[in-house]
This record gives C-alpha cells, structure tokens and sequence, in this order.
C-alpha cells in the first residue's frame, strides 16, 4: 500500500446497504472524468455492464455490510483478488444501521415483516468487513465525504499511506467557532465521542452530532461522559445514539473504539 | 424444448437484484424479477426510538432518495403530532425534492440509462466518445447536489431537516448562488431534449398500464399533497393517503425481497411516466411542449417511455426550482427554528413523489413520542409486480429474437423503471397498534 501506484486496478462494491458512499463517488462530478484517467477501474457493477469479475485488483473500495451468506461470499471473493481492501462508509466499518439491534431479535423481526416466508430468506445478522475479513483501510461516515475519499485515492497513488482523523468531531466544531450544542443548550450531541472528517457539518447547521461516522479511537472516553452527566444526560441515552451507526463499538457504560 | 434466461446481477441499477425467464418452446413460464438484496429490517429496529431520531434512521433506506425518505418521515411524524409547518418551510421541502430529483434523473439518464441506447456498457465507455453527453448529465447531476447541499446540508442523508422544519434556513448568499446555478442550466435544457429525442426508438412491452401517482394541490410537485391519482383503462380514481393500504395490497413472495403489490388484482406503476400522467395538467411553461416534442402520448402504453418522462421533469425541475429560488428571494429568507413539537399518542400517514414514484411512511407514536410501529413502502417495491408484467410483454413481443437481444431488451425495461432495489426490501408491518 505504501509504494506510489501506476494506475491501479480498482473495483468498487456495494454489499447490504444504501449505495450511499457508491453514489458519493459517483458525486465526484469535478473528479470523475479525471479518476477514470488514474484508475483503472476494472469491476463497478453500479456503474457497468462491462465488468471483469475475476481480475486481481490492487484496491478494492467495498460499501455495505454483511447481512447474507451471499455478501459473505461476495466479500470474501473480493478479499482473495484484492491487494488492499478498502471499508467504506460506516456500514462497512462498524455495521451501521442494520446492526443496530446487534442481531439479537432478527428471527422475529423476519417473521413481523415477511410472515412464514420470512425463515426461507438469506438473511443473517449484520456484521462490519473486519468481522469476516481482513481490512486494510476504513473511511468512516454515513455516507464518506467527498474530501477524504478523494484524498485517499491522491494518497494511494502517491504511495503515502492515508492520514485519516482519529479525533472526534468537537475538534473540526470549534475550529469553525460553532456554539457548543451540548454545553451551551444541554443537547445530546453525540460529537465529543465521534469521529471528525465531516467539518461538524451537523452541529454548524444547529444539529446536534448523531454519531453517523462512528467512534473516535483518539479521545477521553470518561471525560465526555462526566461532561453528558453534568447535563442530565444518561449514559444509557448516549449509548442508545451511538448504537444507531455503530454498535459494535459501544457496549452499555464503555464507549470505546474496538477498530483502528 | 426448455431454455432458461437469466440476468445474475443486474447492472447499472442500485442494488442487487436479477431477472430470471422461463421458456419452454413457444410457452413462456416463469418471469420474474428477483431482489436478494440483504435484508436490513430497519422499521424493526427502530421501533421504540424517539420522534427525533426516525427520520435519520428512514434516510438510510436509501442514499439515492435520501431526501424523499427523510421529508416523507418528517411528514408522517408532524402529521402523526398534528404539527403545521410554515409556508416557508414547505416551500424549502419542495425545493429539497426538486434538487433530488434533478440528481436522481441526471444520474439515472446519463449515466445508468443512456449507455444501452447508444450501445455502450456504461458511462465511463460512453465518455470516451461521447464527453459532451457525460459531462451534461454530471453538471446537472451537480446542480441538483447544490440543491441538496445548501437546503438539506449534504447531497446524501440530508442533516438539516427537523420535524417542524429546519435546523438552519439558507440564507440569500446561499440562494443566489442557486440561481446563478439554476440559471446557467437553464441554457442546457433544449439540449437534454434534443439528446433525449435523438435516442434510437425503444418500444418492445406495448401494453395498457395502470398508473398511481400524488397529486399535489395547484402544481406540478413531489412533496405536498394527501390524495393518490389511479388511471386504470382511461378512467380516474382517487385514492386518500390515508387509505393507502386499499391501493398497495402487499403480498410476501418467494423469489423477491420486495413484496408485491396490486391494485383490484392488476400490478401499476409508478414514477415520472406515472406522474405525468396523472399530473399533466399541472404542467405550465415550456414543460408541455416538451413532452409533445419526445413524442409522448399520455398516459402512455410503453414503459419505456419512464426515460422521457424524466428528461422532461427534468428540465421542468430547473425551470420550478428558479422560480422557487426567486420567490424565496423575493420574501427574503427568515431565520424561524422548527415548530415546537408536543409529542402525543397517535397515527400518522404520508405519502410523496420520490424520484421513482409513490412513497408511503406510516408510524404510530405513543405519548412519550416512542415510536410503537412503522410501515414503509417504496416505488421499487411498488414497481416490483409491473416490471414483471412487463418483463413478460418483452418476451412475448421479441420471439424472434436471439438471446443476447432479449437479454438487452429485458434489462433496458428494469433499468427504464430506475429501480432502487435497496429500498423496495421491506422493512416492517404494522403490528402493534397503539
């Protein structure tokens, strides 16, 4: 990953998830043209009819979770061609939303919703890439942005290895000089324990954080936690939120990131 | 003698589904369009979080709509409190699911349809030849991410919508940088018709269709409106949102995540085709004269007409949202927080104009405003029954045809419809009522 790349073979994929950070890609509507020209993009099913699904690829960028024996196939098919394996987006770093209930209850949400049909369906709980395959990089958010995508193909290229924020989001808040949701207006805003990499776009808009990138992996856990309790916040409540986008990462009363 | 075609992995559509036909010597057997998309259950999950957090968690059914599913929660929650929005706010919505739209479409024609007319795999071989028509679709791909961007605060899962309104509204720098955006797109429109109107004729599936689209009060828009238009053999119906159920009829079947739908027992599409022709009347400006010029006649007997009737929303989109802009601009834009919000036990039903037709959210909500049940249903899902119908003219109408041609013609039909099949897996059924 660390030498520079003549232009790269690349495949992007989307496994159990919204295409979200596929279609972030796709919104790189400035870069496109110019990302078609450095990579060489072998296998994107989004996007061609034309694909080589056997190749080896020096970078695999893969979206979703895994929800199937199907994605897990999929994924493990993707791991075996791939010299780097890219998780993208929060479903693919942490599991996301579909693992918000940590797949205690699957069997009797499969029959509320699809009756008796619902115990024939390829259907198994959620889990993130590192849970069934070795992962190289993660770009966290839901969806990623743009700037950080794009800044870990510029880095890839270059040989450099990708500088991601390990920081949470109240970091990128002052910077931008926003009035502390939390401290301010009592709010349960979720930035002091999520990571930075989207400017505070919530809570400069007067949003409070909800979490949607993830844990930061560098922060002071009991801190921010003393700081929700000082403003009648439970930590049951944070750890409900935080739970929304990435569970595996919480666990009732410990905050704590469990991937870097 | 048997012979089976299958489409494994459909491309150029968002997410995974196929298309599987059975034939055995002039018999057609089985047609249908699978969905093994993995299944998310999100209405499930959550249940029991707060009128807060649902509409955060619905964006997620899918990125593409995003905004759709975020503004038809909203609506399905306020409804639910009985909270009015202002006028203000509901223009800024509409604004919202016109940037969406024009995205969507962009996306969808240029880069996801067009190739296959033109015989190209996909967008990235079409610029080779064709940079001119790719570098069309992403710049107003673009405008409506702009859109997207200064109302919803991100193009994907917008962050700054809140039940009761907004969390902040865009000030007049922000908008007239729309209207120089809008304005300079504006020029592009007779182009995207005339690129739309050149493609090679595609018409392989004739046959009567029944359509259901909203129906919004005194316009052409996505966002308001509580009554659903059925055209069905050249009468019209009307069906209130709140009785969406004796529209949708939802079935559970083997092959497909999505469940079916059917209205008296026949399948009906929805989309732009279907909002044209349930809305035509609404059209003012050029938008009617285009419609003329790509040969629509409404309501239409071929599905592939869908493609049309999104370049013509297209542009009509960028002419609504000028105008929107310049009224917003006219008022001057107020800073005003979001309606104060008395969460109370109750039922709520929305419905709206996604970029792929007719979205249902209906939730109920206890008096602590936990949510207890959510019903979502979605274009694609509602689609799923009429591609099928539809997939089944094409084989009927091309026995002539070699296999590789029928494949072509069978995918341009789903990918005619621009399915989400993220979205069309269901999540959740009414079960607990309140």
């Amino acid at each position: 990953m660390c030498e520079g790349m003549n232009r790269p073979s690349v495949g992007i994929f989307g496994l159990t998830g919204c295409a979200g950070d596929q279609l972030v890609i796709l919104n790189c509507e400035d870069q496109l043209l110019d990302l078609l020209g450095a990579l060489d993009v072998r296998d994107f099913l989004l996007a061609s009819s034309r694909n080589d699904v056997t190749c080896e690829l020096d970078v695999a960028f893969v979206e979703g979770a895994v929800l199937s024996k199907r994605d897990e196939k999929h994924l493990r098919r993707i791991r075996e061609r791939s010299a780097t394996l890219v998780a993208t987006g929060t479903c693919a770093v942490w599991g996301g939303v579909a693992a918000m209930d940590g797949g205690a209850r699957r069997a009797q949400y499969l029959n509320d919703v699809y009756g008796e049909l619902g115990a024939y369906y390829d259907s198994q709980p959620a889990k993130a890439l590192h849970e069934v395959v070795k992962v190289d990089l993660n770009i966290s958010g839901c969806p990623i942005e743009k700037g950080q995508f794009l800044a870990a193909v510029a880095n890839l290229l270059n040989g450099d290895p990708p500088l991601l924020a390990e920081y949470p989001v109240c970091g990128e808040c002052k910077m931008r000089e926003n009035n502390c949701l939390l401290i301010e207006k009592g709010q349960v805003c979720c930035g002091p324990l999520t990571v930075a990499g989207c400017e505070a776009r919530c809570p400069g808009l007067g949003m409070p954080c909800i979490g949607c990138r993830g844990p930061a992996s560098d922060v002071n856990v009991e801190s921010a936690l003393s700081t929700f309790r000082s403003k009648g916040i439970s930590e049951d409540q944070i750890v409900m939120k935080l739970r929304t986008f990435a569970p595996v990462a919480v666990t009732a009363g410990n905050a704590e990131s469990v991937h870097g | 003698m048997a012979e089976t075609i299958r489409v494994e992995h459909l491309a150029r559509v968002e997410g995974h589904g196929g298309i599987t036909v059975e034939l055995d010597g002039d018999t057609i057997g089985s047609v249908r369009f699978d969905i093994f998309e993995g299944l998310r259950l999100l209405e499930t999950m959550v249940r029991g979080r707060s009128y807060e957090d649902v509409a955060g968690v619905a964006s997620r059914v899918c990125a593409i709509c995003s905004v759709a599913h975020s503004l038809t929660s909203l609506k399905a929650t306020e409804t639910a409190f009985g909270i009015q929005v202002s006028p203000q706010t509901a223009l800024l919505r509409q604004l919202l699911f016109r940037g969406e739209n024009i995205q969507s479409h962009a996306l969808h024609l240029f880069l996801l349809a067009v190739p296959d007319y033109l015989d190209y795999p996909g967008a990235a071989a079409l610029a080779r030849d064709r940079a001119d028509l790719v570098m069309l679709g992403l710049h107003l791909k673009k405008l409506g991410n702009s859109i997207q961007e200064s109302i919803g605060g991100r193009a994907v899962h917008p962050v700054n919508v809140a039940v009761g309104g907004f969390g902040k509204v865009p000030d007049a720098d922000q908008l007239i940088a729309l209207r120089h955006g809008l304005l300079d797109a504006r020029k592009d429109c007779q182009t995207v018709i005339d690129l739309v109107a050149s493609l090679p004729s595609a018409d392989h599936c004739r046959c009567d269709t029944v359509f259901a689209a909203l129906r919004s009060p005194g316009e052409y828009g996505y966002y308001a409106g509580e009554e659903i238009t059925v055209i069905s053999n050249g009468t019209r119906e009307t069906i209130p949102v709140s009785e969406y159920r004796s529209l949708t009829n939802e079935k559970a079947v083997l092959h497909s995540h999505a469940k079916h739908s059917a209205f008296r027992g026949e399948p009906f599409m929805v989309g732009a085709l279907a909002r044209l022709a349930a809305n035509s009347d609404l059209l003012d400006g050029s938008a009617g004269g285009f419609a003329e010029r790509l040969g629509l006649a409404l309501p239409s007997r071929n599905p592939m007409d869908n493609n049309k009737a999104q370049a013509v929303e297209l542009v009509y989109d960028v002419e609504c949202a000028l105008r929107d802009v310049e009224r917003l601009l006219d008022e001057g834009p107020r800073p005003e927080p979001p309606v104060a919000v008395r969460p109370r036990a109750g039922a709520g039903t929305a419905a709206t104009e996604a970029p792929r037709g007719l979205l249902f959210h209906s939730y109920t909500y206890d008096q602590q405003g936990l949510l207890a049940s959510a019903d979502v249903i979605t274009p694609t899902a509602l689609n799923a029954a009429s591609i099928e119908n539809h997939l089944r003219h094409t084989v009927a109408q091309s026995r002539q045809i070699d296999a590789p041609s029928l494949t072509k013609k069978l995918e341009m039909v789903v990918r005619a419809y621009d399915p989400c099949i993220s979205c069309s897996v269901h999540l959740v059924r009414k079960r607990h009522a309140v």
